[in-house]
């Protein structure tokens, strides 16, 4: 292998590939240029990327074609596929009556999820990098949130939430905050606001970690000349911190929005008792169309699973376009 | 160079395996050799069951001793694949989707299936002498189309379970008899206090049907009568109202629009329900915690009339596949044997399926009050495919009617059930 690493271009390339004659100017062409690098061999280098593109192939391209080939299906409630359905499927969805609520929820949970966690995480993030006794164990303690099973926390918040045995109701009670239990998961106006807590609740470390090592990168002398400055606690935290923390925000954003927004096992677990789609995101949603609604249809639910997919895209491609437009203005 | 040509194709071929080997992985549904009959005519040594997970102590161990039996007496290797009933749906469904379906599914319908073809009826696989043990019941609802498709593999019956310590402290002395008396009966124990709940009603989206059914069949109602859908009948609705005007009242638990069967028991359980429908894996749980003094009696009826029952049973069905018909007789052969469905039944705590396993579990007293029920039980129109769906449309709706209109959410149901089949 090592000796090939130092071959010079083979006058006549390609010599007895001739079954892929199309390919054969572009391997050419690759093969020119790796050679005044004089490092390494394409086709080499692609031996090394194999692993890395198989696993891209297998497991991101081929489940999306398979995907793409469901929700073109139409199916038996047994699974069978019983034929081709054109673009029912998507109709079906788009026309399902239940998908303004679905849609209205999911951005209630996103953006509700999402600010929250960002604002408290910044909070926090500050409190945690200052050095006082017994940081690292809090530290740690953060971080427990993160490294359980979500179904584990989201079990666990339903015995806290549960009506007639949940600690959360029993403390409430005693202190007497309220006269009656209150039905966090069953009464429509609490179901919501409970799940966002709960997803606050495990968005919240990954944050902090981000802004606590974003907070580490700003230079000591930039806080010092403005405090010489006679610039006052607050408008050194709105003027300089801030916007150096701007790539730890943007980076919490994005990735917090993907994540809220895939969220499933939360909302599964805590809504489970709620008949309907009162409650459900678009994850859900796509979910229960496939196995437990009355459609049971892998291909309506693969339908919506690629409304998904362009959503997700939609919401990040728009994100970074606003962040972006704001560093052209900026300058 | 020569080499480095070899090693190309090497990678290629590696990309293209890893590929393939990552299409079959990423289904969930695992890559079963099971099925791998090869060409027509070709007799599988091997076959695959998914079996639900009826309790973690004992399915796993049933089956896997099943399958040591199985290949001792026939010479076939059966795998078994226990899933819970959370995911069965979803682990079935998928293998169907990807042409892996097992050999023998276990699952509680079977109606669709059989109406997709992928089953073999009874004359293919069934041994005679086992069809001729099946109750009248269970082979009546496992017909679809005049082939008997679904094979039970246990059945359940609900009854009625009342607290006698909660019932004594409340001042009556036996179970009601009339809805009247259930509701009077329901009164007394919430007005005791200390968040005692009268009648815990789960209509949450787990089981709506099974609560609705006994409910309905004690009031001489259905789901289908003569062939036609009747969710919307006058008795159903009637139903219907009287049980929001008990959720109105305050004597079931909280909310009993989102209370799923599984949390009706656990309030049973701890001893702050009164009354509940159950079934004999709920009077196992009570034996083993030795904590609630209990009573189990027929449920009540509308007009005093004699009570039905609900009976329930889930379905080991058989799917074609080529060569595979010897094995899986050998299977069902070897299942319907007394000490096999009986010791499994046991295990679990249900019900038999068969006429030897009723005379077998006959001295058991705790299920004399089932037993004495199961021949003549009502099921839910198993047999007919569209109630699959109408099943899962009754579960995701029928709690609205607590905050809605009884009337209109029947309604509801009774068109969807029209325009699926």
């Amino acid at each position: 292998m090592s000796d090939s690493t130092t071959v010079t271009p083979d006058p006549a390339p390609a010599a007895g590939s001739g079954d892929q004659p199309s390919r054969m100017p572009s391997r050419t062409r690759r093969r020119r240029r790796a050679g005044r690098i004089g490092q390494v061999h394409p086709l080499v280098a692609l031996l090394w990327l194999a692993p890395a593109l198989a696993l891209i192939l297998g497991v991101v391209l081929y489940p999306a074609i398979k995907l793409f080939d469901a929700s073109r299906g139409e199916y038996s409630i047994t699974g069978l596929r019983k034929g081709d359905a054109g673009w029912d499927n998507y109709v079906n969805v788009l026309q399902h009556p239940d998908l303004g609520t679905v849609l209205r929820n999911t951005v209630v949970w996103v953006v509700a999820v999402v600010a929250i966690t960002i604002v408290l995480s910044l909070a926090l993030a500050q409190f945690l990098v200052k050095s006082f006794p017994g940081r690292r164990f809090v530290r740690w303690a953060v971080i427990i949130p993160w490294a359980a099973s979500l179904v584990i926390t989201s079990q666990l918040f339903v015995l806290l939430y549960d009506y007639n045995y949940g600690i959360i109701n029993h403390v409430l009670l005693s202190l007497h905050v309220i006269g009656t239990p209150i039905d966090f998961l069953g009464d429509d106006s609490w179901t919501m606001f409970s799940m966002v807590v709960v997803g606050v609740f495990v968005s919240l470390p990954f944050t902090i970690f981000v802004f606590i090592a974003g907070l580490g990168a700003i230079p000591d002398d930039v806080m010092e000349a403005a405090t010489v400055d006679g610039a006052s606690p607050w408008q050194r935290y709105w003027n300089i911190t801030l916007p150096l923390m701007r790539p730890a925000l943007m980076i919490a954003t994005v990735l917090n929005v993907i994540y809220v927004f895939n969220s499933f096992p939360i909302i599964y677990t805590l809504n489970d008792r709620n008949p309907g789609y009162a409650h459900d995101t678009t994850i859900t949603f796509m979910y229960k169309l496939a196995f437990k609604s009355q459609e049971h249809d892998v291909g309506m639910s693969a339908a919506a699973g690629i409304f998904n997919v362009l959503l997700i895209l939609v919401v990040v491609g728009i994100y970074l376009k606003i962040i972006n437009w704001r560093e052209e203005t900026s300058r | 160079m020569r080499s480095t040509k070899k090693s190309v194709v090497v990678a290629g071929l590696a990309i293209a395996g890893l590929a393939l080997g990552a299409c079959g992985g990423g289904t969930g549904a695992g890559t079963a050799p099971g099925g791998t009959a090869g060409a027509t005519g070709e007799e599988a040594k091997t076959i695959k069951l998914v079996a639900a997970e009826y309790s973690k102590d004992h399915t796993k161990a049933f089956w896997d001793a099943f399958a040591k039996t199985y290949n001792e007496k026939t010479g076939y290797t059966l795998e078994v694949q226990v899933v819970s009933w959370d995911n069965i749906d979803q682990q079935s469904s998928t293998m169907i989707q990807n042409n892996q379906a097992p050999d023998i599914l276990n699952l509680n319908a079977y109606a669709s299936y059989a109406k997709d073809g992928l089953l073999y009826d009874s004359d293919a696989v069934l041994p005679a002498v086992a069809k001729d043990d099946i109750l009248d019941t269970f082979v009546k609802y496992g017909t679809y189309q005049g082939k008997f498709y679904g094979f039970p593999d246990l059945s359940s019956a609900r009854a009625f379970f009342y607290n006698k310590t909660i019932f004594k402290q409340a001042g009556i002395t036996a179970p009601p008899k009339t809805w009247a008396e259930l509701e009077a009966d329901a009164q007394k124990i919430t007005a005791l206090g200390g968040g005692k709940v009268g009648y815990a009603l789960p209509l949450g989206p787990e089981e709506a049907q099974g609560e609705f059914s006994m409910w309905i069949f004690n009031n001489g109602g259905d789901w289908k009568t003569d062939g036609n859908w009747v969710i919307n009948s006058d008795k159903n609705v009637q139903t219907l109202d009287f049980l929001k005007k008990l959720a109105d009242e305050k004597v079931t638990q909280n909310n009993p629009a989102r209370t799923n069967r599984a949390d009706a028991f656990d309030l049973f359980k701890s001893g702050a329900a009164g009354m509940v429908v159950g079934f004999s894996p709920l009077a196992a749980d009570l034996d083993k915690d030795k904590k609630v003094d209990y009573g189990v009696a027929p449920f009540p009826t509308m007009d005093g009339s004699e009570s039905k029952t609900l009976g329930v049973t889930d379905y080991l069905m058989a799917f074609k596949k080529p060569g595979n018909e010897k094995a899986v007789k050998a299977f069902y052969n070897l299942y319907y044997t007394p000490d096999q469905v009986n010791t499994f039944i046991k295990a679990e705590g249900f019900l038999p399926v068969t006429e030897s396993g009723v005379k077998y579990f006959s001295n058991e007293k705790a299920l004399t009050v089932y037993l004495n029920t199961l021949p003549n039980a009502k099921l839910t129109p198993t047999d007919d495919p569209a109630w699959d769906k109408v099943k899962l449309a009754v579960q995701q709706n029928l709690g609205g009617a607590m905050n809605g209109s009884p009337k209109a959410t029947l309604d509801g149901l009774q068109r969807t059930a029209e325009s699926v089949g």
